[in-house]
């Protein structure tokens, strides 16, 4: 071949050569592809498709995650908000509680001084008759004790009138 | 020349040789670098895999549709099979009594033109299987208009002819670079060994590099000549 050039080789048309590449060519790639085309492309899909479904699942993990937390921090706005609520239901309970018993209170307080003022008043009431009473009675023995000194006629009369009088006036 | 008759057709002893070596080379490599594959991938597998990478992506820069995963294997192979072709030469040049027994076989244009012849092959089929004959008739020869009819004719061989011969010149310069080296480090005794070895490895080293540009670009072009078949006429 060294000393040949193109054109002389031409010359001489080695069409065996031809057909023994064609062959070989052919061969090869059927070789290639058993051995070595698809296995590697196999694997190559494979792994492809395999970091696909990663890139996947990470996004949707990230997802949910994302989804939980929103969720937990609008539970915990939501017990917040509850919690407050509760106190101020508590508070108001109290308050109102309180207010309930002081009025009792003064109405009981109330009560018990009419009802004490009564009981003076009565007790009053009946000492004053008592009073008159005894008062009544001693001005009988008194007068019972004049009459029995000295009565005539004249002194008796106007002794009656005089308390005909004083009850009139009594009355 | 070292040939050989077999049911009629004649047969390059140094191509034959040469395309086996190339194919158990390839074999080897591809069948050692898939073993063991995993999903989390691990030294060779990650070689395997970026240089399925790579023919992906030169079919996918053309065809970024569903026509273009039909052509990822063809790339591949291709792209595998002319770059350790590209490189065969370089280091292993057997030759006795003025016959060569292994080089490059990509430095043989018959091969190239195997390739090329391949890869249109190829680009016609898979256009009138997208299209359907009567839509590829039209596509391909009579746009923009009929008068173009023999300058697309024309163009289907060019096309034909500068993969083929692209690949052949760069890969057979080469080769014919590093054994003028050869023959130079032996011609006067070790003055000339001393001035020729490091030309030598720089020339394998640069050749290395030519090697695996070529095979990207006949891989690109391959993928592009398929696609101008497969797509639509804008």
């Amino acid at each position: 071949m060294n000393s040949q050039l193109f054109l002389l080789s031409l010359g001489d048309f080695d069409l065996g050569d031809m057909l023994f590449y064609v062959i070989s060519f052919i061969l090869m790639i059927w070789l290639v592809k058993v051995f070595a085309w698809q296995p590697v492309m196999k694997i190559m899909h494979d792994r492809e498709n395999k970091i696909a479904d990663n890139i996947d699942s990470a996004a949707k993990s990230k997802e949910d995650a994302e989804k939980l937390v929103s969720q937990r921090e609008e539970e915990l706005a939501h017990s917040k908000k509850e919690a407050i609520q509760i106190i101020d239901q508590a508070k108001k309970t109290g308050k109102e509680q309180s207010e309930q018993i002081i009025a009792q209170a003064r109405v009981d307080a109330q009560d018990i001084q009419e009802k004490a003022s009564a009981d003076i008043e009565r007790e009053r009431k009946e000492a004053m008759s008592d009073v008159k009473n005894q008062i009544a009675n001693l001005s009988i023995e008194v007068a019972s004790k004049l009459i029995k000194q000295q009565l005539n006629v004249n002194d008796q009369k106007d002794l009656i009138d005089s308390y005909i009088k004083e009850l009139d006036e009594d009355d | 020349m070292g040939s050989f008759k077999f049911l009629g057709l004649t047969f390059n002893i140094a191509n034959v040789i040469s395309i086996t070596v190339t194919f158990i080379i390839m074999a080897l490599i591809l069948i050692i670098f898939s073993r063991n594959l995993k999903e989390r991938p691990k030294g060779l597998q990650n070689a395997l895999e970026w240089l399925i990478d790579f023919t992906n992506g030169i079919v996918k820069d053309q065809l970024s549709g569903d026509e273009g995963s039909r052509l990822g294997l063809y790339a591949f192979t291709l792209f595998v099979f002319i770059f350790i072709s590209n490189q065969l030469g370089l280091f292993i040049e057997i030759s006795a009594h003025g016959v060569d027994y292994v080089h490059s076989p990509t430095a043989s244009p018959i091969i190239t033109f195997t390739m090329a012849m391949i890869t249109l092959a190829f680009a016609h089929y898979l256009g009138v299987k997208q299209k359907g004959y009567k839509k590829y008739l039209s596509d391909n020869y009579l746009k923009p208009f009929i008068a173009m009819l023999p300058i697309n004719i024309i163009d289907e061989f060019t096309n034909l002819l500068t993969l083929a011969l692209r690949l052949y010149g760069n890969i057979y310069a080469g080769e014919v670079l590093v054994e003028l080296l050869a023959k130079m480090a032996f011609s006067h005794g070790w003055i000339t060994i001393a001035v020729s070895l490091p030309l030598e490895m720089i020339w394998q080293g640069f050749s290395v590099f030519i090697g695996a540009i070529q095979a990207y670009v006949f891989v690109t072009l391959s993928v592009v000549y398929v696609s101008q078949k497969m797509l639509p006429e804008e």
